[in-house]
Order: C-alpha cells, then sequence, then structure tokens
C-alpha cells in the first residue's frame, strides 16, 4: 500500500531554489532514503511534508489523503511523525515527561496506556531508563538522539522520517542508531531516512533516491544504488 | 520594634500578590514568547470586574469575585493575543512589544471612559479582624490574601507537572516548531497560556484592591511594573523563581519604609532590581542546566 506519495514538489527559498519537481513514493514496510551533499534539499523536502516551509507547487498524499495545506499539528496527527534535524527535544523536561509528550500526536492513546508505552521505549532504549528523570538537555548526544526516536515512537506512527539521526555522532553509536531502524521497520513502521552518511543509510534501505541540487538525479533499489558508479563516486568517496 | 515586626507581616502579605501578578507574567512570557507591557491593565481589569461583581450581586463573596476577576482578565488575555502576538510571531520582536504598549494605553484610557478616572472604595468583602500572635499581628484580610495565592499556586503548579496538557505548555516554552512537530497546536495553546497569566494577575488585581481598599483605572502601571520587575528577577520564564522575586520586592519595599515615609515606597522596589541585576544579571536563577 502506498503510505507517502509526494508530486512535483517545488519550494523556493528567497529567490533561492531549494527543491525543482522532486516526486517521491513511499509504499508501506519500507525503508527509504534520500540521500545527497549540502544543501541538496533533503530537510526541505521534509520540513514541506510537515507543512513547516511554504511549498510553491506540488501535492503530498498520505494515505490517500491529501496533506498539502494541513497546519503541521494536525498532520502529526494522522501518524506521520518527523524527528527532526538537531533533534530537538525539550532540555527542560524529564526524559519521562519528553516521553510523554510524545503520545499527543495520537488520541487513540488512553491514559492508562502512557506508562506500557514508556516502558517500551526503556525496552529498546535501555539507556534513557536509566537516565528517566534527568533533564532532557543534560543527555549526550547520543542519548538525545534515541531520545528524540523514542519519543516520535510513542505516538505509534505508521511513517516515521528521520533527519539525520547519525548528526553528529561516534560511530559506534551510529551503528546502534541504524541497528534501532531495522528494528523499528520490524515492528511494521515505515521508515522515511535522511542521511549524509550515504553508505551506511543504502545499506539498510529497501530503495533510495538521490537528490542533486533540488532535483531527484536517481532513484532505485538500496543495493543498486550503492553500486552505482555515479553514486559512488559522489557520495561514498570511492576513488577511480 | 513593634512597627517593624508588623511591615514584615504587610511585606509577606503584599509580596505575595506581586509574586501572583509575577507568575502570571512568567507564564505569559514562557509560553508566548513575547515581554508584555499591558499586565498592569489586565490586573486592573480583574480588579474592576470584580468590583462590579460584588457590586452587582450585593453578596460579600470572596470566590465570586476571583471568579469574576479570572474570566475578566481571561477575556482581556484573549484580545491581548488577537492584537499583539497572533499574526506576529515570525516578525521582529519589537512589533508585538510595541503593540503590547498600545494596548496597554487604549485598555487604560478605555477604563478611564467606562468605569471612570475617579478613585472607587474597594468594597471589603472581609471583616477586619485582628489576630494577635506575641508580638505579631495579622488582619484576617491578609490571611486570606496569603492563603489565595498559595492555593492557585499550588494549583498552578499542580497542571504544570502532574497533566499533560501542562507539561505541553511548558514544551512550547522551550521550543515552538519542535512541539508542533509533536502535534501541540502551538497557536490555541499560547493563547492559553496567555489566558492563565492574565486570568492569575486579574486575580492579583482584585487581592491588591481589597489590600489597598481603593481602585482607579490608572493604578495599574506600577504594578505592571512591579511584576515585570519581579519576573526579571526570577529570569523572566522562571515560575517559581519569579515568586521569589515577588516574594523579595514585597518585603524589600515594606521594610524600606519603615525607615522613610510610604510614598517612597516604589523606590526600593526598583533600586532593590538594580543592585541585584548588577551583581547578578541572570537574575535568581542558575547558570548550571542542560549542556550548552
Amino acid at each position: 500500500m502506498e503510505m507517502l506519495k509526494v508530486q512535483n514538489l517545488s519550494v523556493n527559498y528567497g529567490y533561492i531554489t531549494a527543491l525543482t519537481n522532486a516526486s517521491i513514493e513511499v509504499d508501506q514496510g519500507e525503508i527509504i532514503t534520500l540521500i545527497g551533499s549540502n544543501g541538496a534539499g533533503k530537510t526541505t523536502m521534509l520540513m514541506s511534508i510537515s507543512n513547516l516551509v511554504q511549498k510553491n507547487q506540488g501535492q503530498i498524499f498520505f494515505k490517500e489523503k491529501n496533506i498539502s495545506r494541513m497546519p503541521s499539528h494536525k498532520i502529526v496527527k494522522n501518524g506521520l511523525c518527523h524527528v527532526p534535524e538537531g533533534r530537538k527535544i525539550f532540555p527542560a523536561l524529564t526524559v519521562y515527561e519528553n516521553l510523554w509528550l510524545g503520545t499527543i500526536g495520537n488520541q487513540n492513546i488512553k491514559k492508562k496506556d502512557v506508562q506500557e508505552l514508556v516502558e517500551k521505549q526503556y525496552d529498546l532504549f535501555p539507556r534513557l531508563k536509566e537516565r528517566r528523570n534527568q533533564g532532557g538537555g543534560s543527555l549526550s548526544g547520543g542519548e538525545q538522539q534515541m531520545l528524540a526516536i523514542a519519543r516520535g515512537l510513542m505516538m505509534d506512527p505508521d511513517l516515521i522520517m528521520l533527519d539525520e539521526p547519525s548528526l553528529g555522532l561516534a560511530p559506534i553509536v551510529v551503528e546502534e542508531i541504524f541497528e534501532l531502524i531495522l528494528k523499528i521497520r520490524d515492528t511494521g513502521k515505515t521508515v522515511l531516512l535522511i542521511e549524509q552518511n550515504a553508505a551506511m543509510a543504502l545499506s539498510i534501505a529497501d530503495r533510495g533516491y538521490v537528490l542533486q541540487n533540488g532535483r531527484i538525479a536517481l532513484q532505485g533499489k538500496g543495493i543498486e544504488l550503492l553500486h552505482n558508479e555515479d553514486v559512488k563516486r559522489l557520495y561514498l568517496g570511492a576513488d577511480d | 520594634m513593634q512597627y517593624f515586626i508588623s511591615q514584615i507581616v504587610n511585606g509577606l502579605c503584599q509580596g505575595s500578590i506581586y509574586a501572583l501578578m509575577a507568575i502570571g507574567y512568567s507564564v505569559i512570557v514562557g509560553v508566548v514568547g513575547f515581554v508584555t507591557f499591558t499586565h498592569g491593565e489586565v490586573i486592573i481589569m480583574g480588579a474592576f470586574a470584580a468590583y462590579y461583581a460584588f457590586e452587582f450581586v450585593g453578596s460579600m463573596n470572596l470566590p465570586l469575585g476571583i471568579l469574576a476577576a479570572f474570566v475578566a482578565s481571561w477575556l482581556v488575555g484573549i484580545f491581548v493575543y488577537k492584537v499583539c502576538y497572533e499574526r506576529f510571531f515570525k516578525a521582529p520582536r519589537h512589533i508585538a512589544l510595541i503593540c503590547t504598549i498600545a494596548v496597554s494605553i487604549l485598555l487604560k484610557n478605555l477604563m478611564q471612559i467606562v468605569f471612570g478616572a475617579a478613585r472607587k472604595p474597594m468594597i471589603n468583602v472581609i471583616d477586619n479582624k485582628i489576630y494577635t500572635m506575641g508580638p505579631v499581628q495579622i488582619s484576617r484580610l491578609q490571611i486570606v490574601i496569603i492563603l489565595t495565592v498559595v492555593v492557585l499556586s499550588l494549583l498552578l503548579l499542580f497542571i504544570f507537572k502532574k497533566t499533560r496538557w501542562g507539561v505541553s505548555l511548558r514544551a512550547i516554552s522551550q521550543d515552538k516548531s519542535a512541539a508542533a512537530l509533536i502535534g501541540i497546536n502551538v497557536k490555541r495553546d499560547a493563547m492559553v497560556g496567555n489566558c492563565i497569566g492574565s486570568g492569575l494577575a486579574g486575580v492579583a488585581g482584585l487581592l491588591i484592591a481589597m489590600s489597598y481598599a481603593i481602585l482607579y483605572p490608572s493604578m495599574g502601571s506600577t504594578f505592571g511594573m512591579k511584576a515585570f520587575t519581579a519576573s526579571v528577577l526570577g529570569g523572566l520564564t522562571s515560575v517559581p523563581l519569579a515568586a521569589v522575586g515577588g516574594m523579595c520586592i514585597g518585603l524589600v519595599e515594606n521594610i524600606g519604609i519603615t525607615v522613610t515615609s510610604a510614598t517612597y515606597r516604589d523606590i526600593f522596589a526598583f533600586v532593590f532590581l538594580i543592585i541585584i541585576l548588577l551583581i547578578r544579571p541572570q537574575g535568581f536563577a542558575s547558570k548550571k542546566g542542560g549542556r550548552p
């Protein structure tokens, strides 16, 4: 089933074009990755799906519903979760409170289910359990990223969009995060992953898109892209 | 000595009213994200609402007055939010600020037209019984005032700590775009936050009018500034520290006027602010906290 469909999306920031006619499709249960260099428009793509930036043209459908003009907070309530770049957890709230707020995105979650959901996240991220009463701002970078993902999972989303989850993390933590993404997919969720770490992202992705100067330059199966000569040269740092 | 002790009691009582004003102020600044200068008018609006509630209903019923003050200033809060903030979240910050100054002038003059500029005696709803415990004398009115402030503060604390909605208000004050991304309706909740802060300020207005036993439209500006001062002492967005700031100002003022005349009350409050800010520019707030 088609989960998310972005059609002919164009976004400008003033005179600067960020995205031109970009279309992507995400099917249920897939891990889709969007790779590209700095300024290629990856984050802009997610921001326009969440309607945080103004679109010049283009339509966005989520579960066959047109969400192009919906306010951000309502999009979330349809089951689409966006874990933004730079984590954006609430530094002065405790880990538990951060997780608790994650349930706002889903109105079907009852008060009595919250504890169970929180325990579920603690199973997935044992480190958060140790720090549950600590302020979010006192966590390390990796822990903050885990908290941001866990907060997103609290609303039990159908599609979770991760914006550069490996940004600024130690390689061993990055591996941990990628293993988690596979685990998240195994629980039946769809993942849209944005990454600069192209090799890592393509190796776990079912399909991938390559963004170049705001256009979709290439698309295909993760493994195929991983062995594509252009991708190798441009993003994976292989020397000829 | 007797005089000194009773001034400390007066200071505690007045400080608790300032604390309530400052709590309201900090809730507004925290949740909305803008400094406001309509606070004084909101305070007096609450007092007037209670005044007319007492007058029309005729009952000597304090909860009724508190409710009237809270509801009236809640409504003013909606008005202020719609005019001053709603369209200016992405504009430069001084626009909203100047807008609040304009609304403050507008409200003050409207109140003078509608309610009259003359001083009105505030109807006394609490009988003037005085309790004596050794050297300490405290009136029933003062006890009622302090209790009201304590109860309202505890209620607010409960909402902010124990309800999901309260925690989400705190989240809004930390990061609005992240709050929108987890499904919080930031615009609506910022308005409700503004209204809660205004409502508390209105109740504080009722209490201060009762303690001075007088009421007139232009008395608000001083109190608005005192609330601002107390809130700055607490670091602007910290609700508990704003309450501490309010208490300090009340005490400093009332102890200060033991050595001079009551006319110089405001000097002590604002000089206290300047001294504290010279020593600790961040107010009472501590520097520790999250990682940079």
